[in-house]
């Protein structure tokens, strides 16, 4: 053994640099594989144990809740039980995990229940000072703890911060800035839309549909005033106020809506025709009617399908063209159009002229 | 001297391939790294119910799916998105698929408008609706046989959504997989997502009933342990990457989400590659490159869609073939973007970067055998040279796979089983001999049936089936 060494060690020796370059390269990738595979050993098992002590911690900080609880006394004042549980979780709380554990707990139980309970549980988050923690993390340098910060005070409703966290509705950082959107929502509902007056930065769509989706939970549907927003330079929420708009029905915006069809965005021109034709603007047709030839075809497309629910008899001759349209979405709308038409005429039994290259016109009438 | 730059080339070759997978693995790194702190406390449930959210067709062409394809719609139809329909095009399948379809689901022929946006070929049964509001998602297609490309080009002619997922019919897809796909295309402000794509993981030996995936295991079988190990190295440390710099050349054939109207404007699948899922994403890209639009291709790196791997070597082989074929022909239908700056990343990284490390990698690796092989019969070789550089690049490769393995238990952590990670550590040092042989085998038996074997097409795959134990023959 000692002289399979040796002559290693003197064949290394003797040989080219190359070669002595190439086994110290194998050497270290050597040893770097045998750390890696020992590294993916304990990581295994870190991450079991992790599991584990979650599990355990979980259950401890649930049994210490319950506790906490049921130990107070009538005067609303803290118990001893109560302070030595406060004191517990305080001292837990500096812990990065036990931190996350004692919050998902408390979010946990009180997502579950409401009232005086609801209420303790919001005691305990001010009394262990994790909300000052919390709200202190507002100004750290790092976009993502900022921005589990605002999760966690949406969380637990902490409305005091507001002032604090509506400085930074501008973030860099997309996350941050929607982590404000929902903060702002959640907690002041309608009123926290005034954001949109100051947002400089894209509400993408992501946001929009977020943002919807909380509003229409609130059992107060008292919407603002949309015109500001409807008129804003950031187009982003212009996009934003037609969807209220179109939500909420909001027919007092319909001046400022029939303004956006000369938006310099196309997609605010359409956007703002399926809003006006969900609304039944009828102005908005003749609008459109007499500008027909400078329109996009996709407005145009727009503009045919707005047709389909707001059509007159009179508007068959301005219609029937366009069943030979070269765009399959115009050709069906105009054929859906002057059929509806055809259908309320009294014993009108007309043939409607079709061009035979375009069965679906034939289609339409068996589909229908 | 020519000997020398024989020599020269073919270690510049091994060095620029070395560095450029680790300079792939530390932008995959910081690129997961920072997705998975973006996404830690997204709440996809309040996308998952809106109303309001985009909808989207999920695509599925199938070709003689019989034995399955009553459990794989269902488990299709099981998604927890709100907006979305499943477009089942029945590609001229010459068993009872339709039939099995019609009776499972309530399905009755309606006359439906069909836009004839892209070329495909005509109808055979017609399109079938359910009549049971159970199933009121789902569409079916019967039509002539034309290949999966034509299919899914009728699947984007049917759809009247403003998204496309085109997955493979026996795919299993996980019930949040739509929103979290469609999410890039809603959060992007500053340029045009236009397809997204996302990790596809193996689930032979997993345990599906359902529909759901309930247990992970990881197969006996080398090939496919091997196969599992390649896809978490090309999903997690390379795509990732590409994603970063944008130059992401393909989104997997099996599940892929599409902006409809791009997928259109550049005509739909082409059906004359057998490798349209690449052809589809250059082209998309190339179109927007010259329209001077500027757009992503999005990537994500949960694991979202499950599919079952081959398990022996002939389909093994068969299947590498395919995509062998389908980079070449890629690659050269749009060779002009190559080497051109005015495709920007696309021209001047993507590009080059499959021509040189996937198109043309399994050849230079033989050609390196022969040569080795001619200094071998001419007693010429430098025996400590290249036992030195092979065992460096069997190291390299092995420790490569590791970091793989360990990336994938910091961020999804899912061979979570005790015992697994060592079986994993095993593949990384076997895997070198139980698959890569093989794969070149097949790469070089691709450039041959390209150039020399024209009548080749798609290859049959033997499927196990992952819901059951019948076992269903489809395309690969």
């Amino acid at each position: 053994m000692v002289n399979l060494y040796q002559n290693i060690v003197d064949y290394l020796k003797n040989a080219p640099e190359v070669i002595q370059f190439l086994w110290a390269l194998i050497t270290t990738l050597i040893l770097i594989i045998c750390s890696l595979i020992l590294y993916l050993k304990h990581s295994r098992s870190r991450l079991r144990i992790k599991e584990r002590i979650q599990k355990v911690y979980q259950k401890k900080y649930e049994s210490d809740l319950i506790e906490y609880l049921y130990a107070g006394n009538e005067d609303n004042e803290i118990s001893v039980e109560q302070q030595q549980i406060v004191n517990y979780f305080k001292k837990c709380s500096t812990n990065r995990l036990k931190r996350k554990l004692i919050i998902t707990t408390l979010l946990k139980l009180r997502n579950e229940i409401s009232g005086e309970t609801a209420d303790a549980i919001q005691k305990l988050y001010y009394q262990t000072e994790m909300m000052n923690s919390a709200a202190a993390k507002l100004k750290h340098k790092k976009w993502n703890v900022v921005a589990r910060a605002i999760n966690e005070l949406t969380q637990f409703e902490i409305k005091e911060v507001h002032d604090q966290i509506i400085q930074l509705i501008n973030h860099p950082k997309r996350e941050v800035r929607k982590e404000i959107q929902m903060y702002l929502v959640k907690l002041f509902h309608f009123e926290g839309l005034d954001f949109l007056n100051i947002l400089t930065t894209p509400l993408s769509e992501w946001d929009q549909i977020q943002l919807l989706e909380i509003l229409q939970k609130f059992d107060d549907q008292e919407i603002p005033d949309i015109t500001n927003w409807l008129n804003s330079s950031n187009d982003s929420v212009a996009f934003f106020a037609l969807k209220l708009a179109k939500i909420y029905n909001q027919f007092e915006a319909k001046d400022a809506i029939i303004s956006l069809l000369y938006h310099p965005e196309k997609e605010m021109r359409i956007e703002a025709i399926g809003v006006l034709s969900h609304m039944g603007a009828i102005e908005a047709v003749a609008i459109l009617k007499n500008n027909f030839d400078q329109l996009s075809l996709d407005e145009q497309i727009a503009f045919f399908k707005m047709m389909e629910n707001m059509h007159e008899a009179h508007d068959e001759e301005f219609i029937i063209p366009f069943m030979n349209h070269v765009n399959f979405d115009i050709r069906v709308s105009a054929m859906k159009i002057v059929k509806a038409i055809e259908i309320k005429k009294p014993n009108a039994f007309k043939i409607i002229p079709s061009e035979k290259k375009y069965p679906e016109n034939t289609a339409l009438i068996k589909a229908s | 001297m020519i000997i020398d730059l024989i020599q020269y080339f073919f270690f510049g070759f091994a060095f620029t391939a070395i560095v450029s997978y680790i300079l792939l693995a530390i932008i995959s790194a910081f690129e997961t790294v920072d997705y998975m702190k973006k996404n830690s406390f997204v709440n996809y449930k309040e996308i998952l119910s809106s109303s309001i959210s985009p909808s989207v067709s999920i695509i599925a062409p199938a070709y003689n799916e019989t034995l399955n394809i009553v459990e794989n719609v269902r488990s299709l139809l099981s998604n927890h998105y709100v907006n979305y329909d499943v477009i089942i095009v029945n590609d001229g399948s010459k068993d009872d698929s339709l039939e099995k379809l019609i009776k499972a689901y309530d399905l009755v022929k309606v006359e439906y408008l069909i836009n004839d946006q892209i070329q495909t070929k005509p109808l055979r049964a017609g399109v079938f609706k359910s009549t049971n509001p159970a199933f009121e998602k789902l569409v079916v297609v019967d039509k002539e046989n034309g290949g999966k490309a034509d299919a899914l080009n009728m699947g984007l002619n049917i759809s009247s959504n403003k998204y496309v997922a085109c997955i493979d019919v026996d795919c299993l897809l996980l019930e949040d997989a739509l929103q979290k796909m469609v999410k890039p295309f809603l959060e992007n402000t500053d340029s045009k997502v236009i397809a997204a794509g996302g990790v596809i993981r193996i689930a032979n030996s997993c345990v599906i009933k359902d529909g759901k995936l309930l247990d992970i295991n990881l197969p006996r079988n080398l090939i496919v342990r091997g196969q599992i190990l390649e896809y978490l190295r090309a999903f997690l440390l390379g795509r990732m990457a590409w994603s970063k710099l944008n130059g992401l050349l393909v989104i997997s054939g099996a599940f892929g989400l599409f902006d409809k109207k791009t997928a259109i404007e550049v005509g739909g699948y082409d059906t004359k590659t057998v490798g349209e899922d690449m052809e589809i994403i250059v082209r998309m890209r190339r179109h927007m490159e010259e329209q001077k639009i500027k757009y992503k291709v999005a990537y994500i790196p949960d694991p979202l869609c499950w599919t079952e791997a081959p398990d022996n070597y002939k389909i093994f082989i068969s299947q590498r073939n395919r995509w062998t074929r389908g980079t070449i022909e890629t690659l050269k239908k749009h060779r002009k973007i190559g080497f051109n700056r005015k495709y920007n990343t696309l021209g001047m990284i993507s590009y080059p970067y499959w021509l040189i490390y996937e198109r043309l990698a399994p050849i230079i690796e033989v050609l390196g055998i022969f040569y080795f092989l001619f200094l071998l019969i001419n007693n010429n070789i430098k025996w400590d040279y290249a036992i030195a550089f092979i065992v460096l690049c069997y190291l390299f490769t092995v420790m490569f796979s590791i970091i793989t393995i360990i990336t994938e238990e910091l961020t999804y952590h899912q061979y979570k089983k005790k015992g697994i990670g060592i079986r994993l550590i095993m593949t990384a040092f076997l895997e070198p001999f139980t698959n890569h042989p093989f794969i070149v085998y097949a790469a070089i038996k691709g450039n041959f049936d390209y150039y020399f074997n024209k009548k080749i097409k798609w290859g049959e795959m033997t499927r196990k089936g992952m819901s059951n134990d019948s076992i269903s023959k489809i395309k690969i």
